[in-house]
């Protein structure tokens, strides 16, 4: 029952998003008291239209895919969280944003919290507290800062005072800003929070926190560079590209070596977040040079980037969720062989993960395509400086998208294809459910504006052309034609010669040796080149232990861990903030009277500065 | 019309660049060698034959080999220069990503065979082709941008054809020849395809080669039939240096990449600076 009614609020939420896309007013909730300052505006900016279209998108996948197989009241929840996001998309005042902001962080805590018994989530539940905290914190004081300065409560009084701006103030705008946002995008180093809490969420609640969630921090940057403290100066726009690479590899290397399956969706989430970032990075470097068409066609694939990472990324928590129910586990150490029990599924987390890894003719492809194409344009044309960051960034995306393609294919080589890898319970039992559907609704946008672009780019430029006002007409850069149509007919080449001549089944060759489900190559093994190659950043630890007994060894203990150089630093700041912290309880007496006290104090202090 | 001739002789002729490699390697050796038409016997009988597949090897495994000659046959569609016509930009990244298509659902596929060999090779080609994207992209890109000077494209076409040994399987990255599983890297992946699945995938990787050699040629200078006679050079070279070097320790491979890499940034590096002072 409550299922069914989650699944109702879900589709309700998306259909709102879709109608607000059209909806042109403005409501404004006006306190009776003054001040202004707690006046809550709302209105649909261009600049969210394709953020909302993202979340009517997804909405429907992950409601089905709840109803299917959700438990009882996620639903409901999901809706809440859902309608949080719409909120901060639309909202046009700070105490709406800064209201809506926290909203969405604290109901999506909850969604981290579903699991609270484990002590793993214990933890990801803390790191993710303290870190959207820290954002809200930072956003609240950034839009403080630039409504003081504006004398305007409202967004738009805000952005028309931006020229005016003081370098100091835009400085410290901008850096709580980041702080603020770039931490919810997950940017490094302040990723540490990210691949803790969202695979530790239901998976309806990690495609939501990866798909749409990251997209809205996009947003508030977006917002803050383009409007609110625009034009940005020009040290900072080199210093948002190299962030963005740095994302960039950073999170794709952490992929590509790691067993869960949840966690290398999350990591890929921090990769795809890096490109986004280092893109809206060159979009303002090349308005800093005055390349406005460079500048219109990063910015372009930015957003079409954004809906594409929405759409295949939601897809594929959901397959994650699909695929801890059916197999009891997501560790890739545990999978092997689910293409047959879950064709379907399969087909849509096929999909996905060609979509993430950036492949032809699947959405994905599309904007990374686009994303280059700006740069190689950067290389043509731009100012020498431009040039050489422009070749910079094609160098670092392309190892990023070349360590994603591995981090996917091991992730769907392993779960989905060969043979169980472990003598473990057998598969549960699978009814037939209609999750899956859901799942090919998301596919099947990846693959349809894979194929069509313009379905997606045509509204979008108009959107990108509105906002920055290019000098001429604008023709979209489109990839080939033959990309698709090639391969494609390969693929029906080889089916039509499988139907004719057929193929004849039998045993995989092993050396004559017995085949066994143990001669396959692990997760761990696959990505061991890898963890080989890079060993300095990732710092691998092994432990081996041989118990011998009688010449002949008994028992065999190995251990890999990984101890991430950036995660590090970042837990060393935060056991500094730790210590800290319990210094400071013993304040915290828990006694009434104590506390009273304080009051007492805080009053007589606030009389003595108000005397 | 020019453009589709090429395309079509391309793929005729790109079993017997294959053909005249392989002859000329083994005059290098001092082996008769077999004649440069035997790509072509090859493909003739293993088409002829059945194929076999892994028990309980999924579809991915049966449409692989299809799906990897439309990956060259793009990629070849896509490498314009026996023309002399210029190369579109942001082709260059069109044809790595379609390139990575094709190699993702062969890994996928060796995956599919549960064979530890084939994992392995899976496992390596995925490492190794994460390093050369970045060199492939940049010294494409570099091609793309016309050459200012000489030196800046001979750069881009050393990076290119580092790039072109990895993808081709040769020596000093992997062997083509070599019969023994564990240091197999393409041939690894393949060693569960059969009979006309076998010409399918071997018809590819001759299309893909000729694809390559057509886009080094596109770095150096000249037009008209020098193209081709650059192709002819790189033919004869290749064996050679197939011949001269040995097969690299696998962890010292990515220091090559590194290399290619560098080498791919020099070169455009130059034609920032050739701007300056020449």
């Amino acid at each position: 029952m409550m299922r069914v009614v989650g699944f109702i609020a879900l589709l309700c939420v998306s259909v709102l998003a879709l109608a607000s896309i059209w909806f042109h007013g403005h409501v404004a909730i006006v306190p009776v008291l003054e001040p202004s300052l707690l006046r809550l505006d709302f209105a649909v900016t261009p600049l969210a239209i394709p953020f909302l279209a993202l979340l009517a998108l997804v909405l429907p996948g992950v409601a089905i895919w709840n109803l299917a197989r959700g438990r009882g009241a996620d639903g409901v929840v999901l809706a809440l969280f859902a309608v949080s996001m719409l909120c901060v998309l639309v909202a046009q005042s700070v105490a709406a944003f800064v209201l809506a902001w926290e909203v969405m962080s604290l109901v999506s805590t909850f969604l981290v919290a579903t699991m609270h018994e484990k002590r793993a989530v214990q933890r990801a539940v803390l790191s993710y507290v303290l870190i959207s905290q820290l954002g809200v914190l930072c956003i609240t004081t950034a839009l403080a800062i630039l409504a003081l300065h504006a004398q305007s409560y409202e967004f738009a009084g805000i952005t028309a005072h931006a020229l005016s701006l003081s370098p100091l103030a835009k400085n410290v705008v901008l850096t709580l800003g980041l702080v603020g946002f770039g931490s919810k995008a997950g940017l490094m180093p302040l990723q540490f929070w990210l691949p803790r809490a969202h695979p530790a969420a239901p998976a309806a609640a990690s495609a939501l926190l990866s798909g749409i969630m990251l997209k809205v921090a996009i947003y508030g940057v977006l917002v803050l560079v383009l409007q609110f403290v625009a034009p940005v100066p020009v040290a900072w726009s080199i210093g948002l590209l190299c962030i963005g690479l740095i994302t960039t590899m950073g999170g794709a290397l952490y992929a590509s070596v790691e067993n869960d399956i949840k966690r290398i969706l999350a990591y890929s989430s921090i990769e795809n977040m890096g490109i986004i970032i280092s893109g809206i990075g060159f979009v303002l470097l090349a308005l800093a040079f005055n390349q406005s068409f460079i500048a219109t066609i990063a910015l372009l694939a930015v957003l079409f980037h954004a809906l594409n990472h929405g759409l295949f990324k939601s897809l594929l928590f959901l397959g994650a969720g699909t695929i801890a129910q059916t197999a009891g586990a997501t560790d890739l150490r545990h999978l092997g062989g689910l293409l047959r029990i879950l064709p379907a599924t399969g087909v849509a987390v096929l999909v996905g993960c060609m979509a993430a890894s950036a492949l032809p003719p699947l959405n994905g492809f599309v904007s990374e395509w686009l994303l280059f194409a700006s740069f190689l344009h950067a290389l043509l044309v731009a100012p020498l400086m431009m040039q050489a960051f422009a070749a910079v960034a094609i160098a670092a995306v392309a190892l990023g998208s070349g360590l994603a393609a591995a981090a996917y294919s091991k992730l769907f080589g392993i779960a989905m294809l060969g043979e169980r890898r472990e003598l473990r319970d057998p598969h549960l039992p699978t009814t037939a459910d209609l999750s899956w559907l859901g799942l090919t609704w998301l596919g099947a946008g990846c693959l349809l504006i894979g194929i069509i672009p313009t379905l997606a780019l045509h509204p979008l430029m108009q959107i990108v052309t509105g906002m920055l006002v290019p000098s001429g007409p604008i023709i979209i850069p489109m990839p080939p034609l033959a990309l698709g149509v090639l391969p494609l007919l390969g693929v029906l080449l080889a089916i039509i010669i499988v139907r004719v001549r057929g193929v004849r089944r039998v045993p995989t060759w092993t050396c004559g040796s017995p085949v066994t489900f143990r001669a396959q190559t692990t997760a761990t093994s696959f990505a061991n080149p890898i963890l080989v190659i890079f060993a300095s950043l990732l710092r691998p630890q092994r432990t081996l232990t041989v118990s011998v007994v009688a010449w002949f060894p008994e028992r065999i203990e190995y251990e890999t861990r990984l101890r991430y150089l950036i995660d590090e630093t970042a837990r060393n700041g935060a056991a500094l903030v730790q210590t800290i912290a319990r210094r400071l309880r013993i304040v915290q007496g828990g006694r009434l009277r104590v506390y009273l006290a304080y009051a007492l104090v805080a009053v007589l202090i606030m009389l003595a500065i108000a005397r | 019309m020019m453009l589709v001739t090429q395309f079509v002789l391309g793929v005729l002729l790109a079993p017997l660049l294959q053909g005249a490699m392989k002859s000329m390697r083994a005059r290098l050796s001092g082996r008769p060698g077999p004649s440069v038409m035997q790509p072509y016997r090859d493909l003739r009988k293993l088409m002829s034959k059945e194929a076999l597949a892994p028990m309980h090897a999924s579809w991915i495994f049966l449409l692989a080999p299809g799906l990897l000659v439309g990956v060259s046959t793009t990629v070849l569609w896509l490498a314009p220069s026996l023309v002399a016509l210029p190369l579109v930009l942001p082709d260059a990244v069109a044809i790595a990503l379609t390139l990575a298509l094709g190699r993702f659902i062969l890994v996928l596929a060796a995956l599919d065979s549960r064979s530890g060999f084939e994992g392995m090779a899976a496992s390596r080609e995925m490492t190794f082709a994460a390093l050369t994207e970045a060199p492939m992209i940049l010294a494409l890109a570099s091609a793309g941008l016309g050459n200012s000077t000489p030196i800046g494209g001979a750069l881009a076409a050393v990076a290119l054809v580092i790039v072109m040994l990895a993808e081709t399987a040769r020596i000093p990255i992997d062997n083509q020849e070599t019969h023994y599983e564990l240091t197999m890297i393409h041939e690894g992946m393949v060693l569960e395809y059969s009979g006309w699945q076998l010409a399918l995938t071997q018809m590819a990787a001759y299309i893909r080669q000729i694809a390559f050699f057509a886009l080094v040629a596109l770095l150096l200078p000249g037009d008209g039939l020098m193209p081709f006679a650059w192709m002819l050079a790189l033919a004869m070279i290749i064996p050679m240096i197939e011949r001269a070097l040995a097969k690299l320790r696998l962890f010292e491979v990515p220091q090559l990449f590194t290399t290619a890499t560098l080498l791919a940034l020099a070169s455009i590096g130059l034609r920032i600076v050739g701007v300056i002072s020449w």
